[in-house]
């Protein structure tokens, strides 16, 4: 790798071309999600055979619950307000909750831009790296959505035993919107995540440690009503409840009224600090950043 | 005289190796420390998931909390190992297949199972059978367990053996990457083989679980792995189950080792 250049004015090559009509700024992010629609699709068997394996494991998961609930001799009671039946559909909907909120390779990807000096391209094409990032993961979101959905729907109809029916609409429409902005703080939290990579280089490491530590924190493994206090209500602060548990919980109906409100809003302020965070990053990052690579 | 000069030699051959990838991961000592610290949180979630759950409840399928400090030690011991001597290698091998590296292993003097299976050590997940040691030890503290000789014994027998059993199904895996020459499911299989063998077997209760317990037991025997070795250790000294181990490590390691020829019969080079 040779250092080709330093941009004397990084945040100019990336400012300047956002000038034109505002319906071509979001038609040429409408041309990335459908070219990145089709390249996902291609794979669809791949994906569908992922799908039906991360299920599973779900097996041995129902069977630890029901031995953990039968110890307890709770299996007609609750657990930290769960039921047995509520506490295997909450894990089931935590699959869900991650289908909007995981972003493989996002971080990843951002920092190697970054490294390999790729990262010219959104510096000298007239696009915004995060508005291509956001359209083309959309993309993904939506095949996956798509390709994953006869299996879900198989594993909720042969587990439909766990769950009490369809909640009412106003909490469906709030679990859909708690979904979107799941998908939202884990996008920006990710992007964030990635623009370390201005200053690290290689974010792998990091990236393994915070998503070992997300993995439990937010609430992937088990309900954060089970934790003791304060650890329950600590967690339920972070942004990190919001990737799993908080979807999840509001789709079982364990927040209601002002507090699911109150959580929304909170969702909603974590998803705009990332936002605003990436792209606090992205322009301190840019003043850094030496174009590398030929 | 053969045998034993033969067995010296491969035991040369992984002492070589094994320092040849010990220098190759302390070249990188970061990364090797993050591997590490990895695994560390990963074992700090499963025993706070653990406290969690037995706060609220004190026994699972039968185990109480010190013996299932013990089966989830045991199990990370256990997966540390396999990980650390064999994961890696297997799931290079579709790619020595797709580039046909594989030729150059397979006119090497050596024993070609041995030097595919074998040739690197993940030194970054040795850590883990310590860890898995130390819950281990703890856990007996805790159980206020006496020393036993013939408990040890088994244990030390059944815990090879439930390595050996994980060895040859992850072989047979590995092996199917001739064919597939794409294997990306391998790790997703072993990330279901674990997610079996990481719970008691006594959870699978009920209707339907049972039967899939007892396939899991006899026809598949991933259950046994994990399980034997604890249950001989802070448990019911099972002198029938112990049989079946030591009888389906016997069978796999020699049908695993038919299929990998098998399947290298139906190798064909793809380098040029």
């Amino acid at each position: 790798m040779t250092p080709l250049e330093t941009l004397e004015s990084p945040l100019e090559a990336e400012v300047a071309p956002s000038a034109p009509v505002p319906r071509h700024r979001y038609a040429k992010y409408l041309a990335i999600f459908r070219v990145s629609l089709a390249e996902r699709m291609t794979y669809r068997g791949d994906f569908f055979l992922a799908t039906v394996f991360r299920f599973l494991p779900m097996v041995t998961t129902i069977l630890l619950w029901q031995a953990i609930y039968e110890g307890a001799g709770k299996m007609q009671s609750e657990m930290a307000g769960f039921r047995y039946r509520d506490m295997i559909a909450y894990l089931l909907l935590t699959h869900i909750s991650r289908m909007f909120s995981s972003m493989p390779n996002l971080a990843g990807g951002i920092a190697r831009d970054v490294r390999e000096g790729t990262l010219k391209r959104y510096l000298l094409q007239p696009m915004d790296m995060i508005g291509y990032l956001l359209a083309y993961r959309v993309a993904h979101k939506v095949a996956y959505i798509v390709t994953s959905f006869i299996p879900y729907a198989l594993l909720f109809f042969v587990c439909r035993g766990f769950f009490d029916g369809l909640p009412d609409p106003a909490t469906l429409a709030a679990y859909a919107l708690s979904l979107v902005l799941a998908f939202l703080v884990g996008f920006f939290f990710e992007v964030s995540v990635g623009m370390v990579g201005f200053w690290f280089l290689e974010v792998t490491s990091l990236l393994y440690i915070v998503m070992t530590v997300n993995f439990f924190i937010s609430g992937q493994m088990l309900p954060l009503d089970l934790l003791p206090e304060p650890w329950a209500g600590l967690l339920k602060l972070l942004p990190f409840q919001y990737m799993a548990y908080f979807p999840a919980a509001v789709f079982l109906g364990k927040i209601q009224g002002t507090s699911l409100w109150l959580y929304l809003l909170g969702e909603l302020l974590w998803a705009v600090f990332f936002m605003i965070l990436a792209r606090v990053l992205y322009r301190l990052g840019l003043r850094r950043y030496s174009a590398f690579g030929g | 005289m053969g045998i034993l000069s033969g067995i010296a030699r491969y035991l040369r051959l992984l002492g070589g190796l094994a320092v040849y990838t010990l220098n190759r991961e302390l070249a990188f000592r970061g990364n090797f420390l993050v591997k590490v610290s990895v695994e560390v949180i990963w074992l700090a979630i499963l025993i706070a998931f653990y406290r969690v759950v037995f706060a609220r409840t004190s026994t699972v399928a039968g185990w109480d909390e010190p013996q299932y400090l013990f089966f989830v030690g045991c199990f990370f011991a256990l997966n540390g190992l396999i990980e650390m001597l064999f994961l890696e290698n297997c799931n290079e091998f579709a790619e020595l297949v797709r580039t046909g590296d594989l030729d150059g292993l397979l006119l090497k003097p050596i024993d070609e199972q041995f030097l595919i299976t074998c040739r690197r050590i993940d030194w970054g997940t040795a850590p883990n059978v310590l860890m898995g040691s130390a819950v281990m030890g703890i856990a007996l503290a805790n159980a206020g367990w006496q020393p036993d000789l013939l408990r040890i014994a088994t244990f030390l027998v059944t815990f090879v053996c439930g390595t050996a059993i994980a060895y040859g199904f992850m072989l047979m895996l590995t092996s199917i990457s001739v064919w597939m020459v794409r294997n990306q499911s391998l790790m997703e299989m072993w990330w279901l083989f674990s997610s079996l063998a990481r719970y008691p077997k006594e959870i699978f209760s009920g209707p339907w679980a049972e039967p899939l317990g007892a396939f899991f037991t006899y026809c598949v025997p991933i259950l046994v792995v994990v399980n034997v070795p604890a249950n001989a250790m802070v448990r019911v000294l099972d002198g029938p189950m112990v049989a079946l181990t030591i009888a389906a490590t016997v069978l796999l390691l020699w049908a695993s080792r038919r299929f990998f020829h098998y399947a290298l019969r139906s190798y064909r080079s793809a380098s040029s």
